[in-house]
């Protein structure tokens, strides 16, 4: 039987969700830019990407003169998961999810589009029972005095 | 009597004691072959880091040697090409000549700490007759600067060891007083009278000055920072996630702990409903 989430958590979820959508969008489009860039520069076409440098915005590997973009990219990809992984964790603890569901959302960071599959899933399924719970427990926080 | 002999044992949905402390969880083999599998994970995180900080070491290995190596200029480096970034204070050596009426002084350079000018002349490269900057001395007056042109006038082929840099960019504020104080290829190019051709990307700081002026501090590039720096956030990040497998093992005891506990609550509390309700039936 799957445990509900804590009384005390309900307030946190919508901002758990919330912050576990932006990352999951960010991870995709870093993902797909991280793509893009391993196209460029690992098939014979050799390009990184630079800005402000000499020779445009494509140049061949190790030959950049400006700030170099590909790098960049790489740099932010991999902390931005870790951002991203700490979303997942935070929905997950906090939704007191199965392990799978977890793994799953993880996966979604690293897998080319999965992200966004997954994030359309999750986020209805937390949206869905964050009301049932809210719709459980407002007659008693209604009849509270304010 | 103390608390504890007093709380009533609990016990569990399958009729088993309910463990006291998430140890207790933590204890059995089906966590301890889970806590395995997290250290196994957590293992193979931390060889990933370790080959990433090994991948930074290398990079570092492989660029310097070759920067240390002196060059000759024309086969490193083709005139009218932007400079690339693996060229940085690379050693080289170019044979020519120095034009006699094109020099130029540039200010606010720092050499051992003290403010002061550099003479910069165009040398003509004798492989391919591309001219390129030469940063001949340093002088801490415009004028001392300046009177080491003659003798640098006077010298006909001569071979210029130095390091090689990338063309600085010039700042408006340069423009607008109309003193320079930056090395710009394109800002020297319209200062030399005598110019007509191709031009390399970057300058050369010559290891020797002129008997008048002071040599120019150049030093060898701080390990290249690029690629090191991205191998080394990759293991930075492979070691938390190396230790975000352990805690997960934690948090899944603890969830399998609290589990338990809530369901024999729930039991408990379903056999009350029942147990209250039975008797109000029976009477």
């Amino acid at each position: 039987m799957p445990l509900k989430p804590r009384q005390r958590d309900i307030p946190k979820i919508p901002g758990a969700v919330r912050f576990y959508k932006i990352s999951a969008y960010v991870t995709g489009v870093m993902l797909l830019l991280l793509i893009f860039e391993m196209l460029f520069k690992y098939t014979p076409l050799q390009l990184e990407m630079q800005l402000g440098g000499q020779g445009g915005f494509l140049v061949p590997v190790d030959s950049t003169t400006g700030f170099n973009l590909s790098t960049a990219i790489l740099i932010a990809h991999g902390w931005l998961y870790v951002v991203y992984l700490f979303a997942d964790f935070r929905l997950w603890s906090l939704m007191r999810w199965p392990f799978s569901r977890f793994f799953l959302i993880a996966l979604g960071g690293v897998v080319p589009l999965l992200s966004f599959f997954v994030e359309s899933h999750m986020t209805k399924l937390a949206t869905r029972q964050y009301d049932a719970l809210t719709a459980e427990t407002t007659p008693t926080t209604e009849g509270a005095p304010a | 009597m103390t608390q504890t002999a007093q709380r009533p044992v609990l016990l569990g949905v399958d009729g088993d004691p309910l463990p006291e402390t998430m140890w207790q969880v933590a204890r059995r083999p089906r966590w301890i072959a889970l806590l395995g599998l997290a250290l196994v994970v957590a293992a193979i995180f931390a060889w990933l880091g370790h080959w990433q900080i090994e991948r930074s070491v290398e990079s570092v290995q492989v660029v310097n040697p070759e920067t240390e190596t002196t060059k000759v200029l024309s086969s490193v480096a083709t005139p009218q090409t932007p400079f690339a970034d693996s060229l940085g204070a690379q050693r080289v050596s170019v044979t020519g000549e120095f034009d006699p009426d094109d020099f130029a002084v540039v200010g606010d350079r720092v050499n051992g700490g003290e403010t002061g000018y550099w003479l910069i002349g165009r040398f003509v490269d004798d492989a391919n007759g591309a001219s390129l900057p030469v940063g001949l001395g340093w002088s801490a007056t415009r004028e001392g600067a300046e009177a080491a042109e003659p003798s640098v006038a006077a010298t006909s082929t001569v071979t210029v060891e130095g390091r090689y840099f990338p063309s600085e960019s010039p700042t408006e504020s340069d423009f607008e007083n109309g003193a320079q104080t930056v090395v710009s290829v394109a800002a020297l190019i319209n200062e030399w009278p005598g110019f007509d051709g191709q031009v390399y990307g970057g300058y050369v700081v010559a290891d020797d000055a002129p008997r008048s002026l002071d040599a120019i501090d150049s030093a060898p590039p701080a390990s290249d920072v690029q690629f090191n720096w991205l191998n080394v956030f990759y293991a930075i990040e492979w070691v938390v996630f190396a230790g975000f497998a352990v805690f997960l093992w934690f948090r899944l005891v603890r969830d399998a702990f609290e589990r338990e506990h809530e369901e024999a609550e729930e039991a408990r509390a379903e056999a009350d409903a029942r147990g209250a309700t039975q008797p109000t039936r029976a009477s």
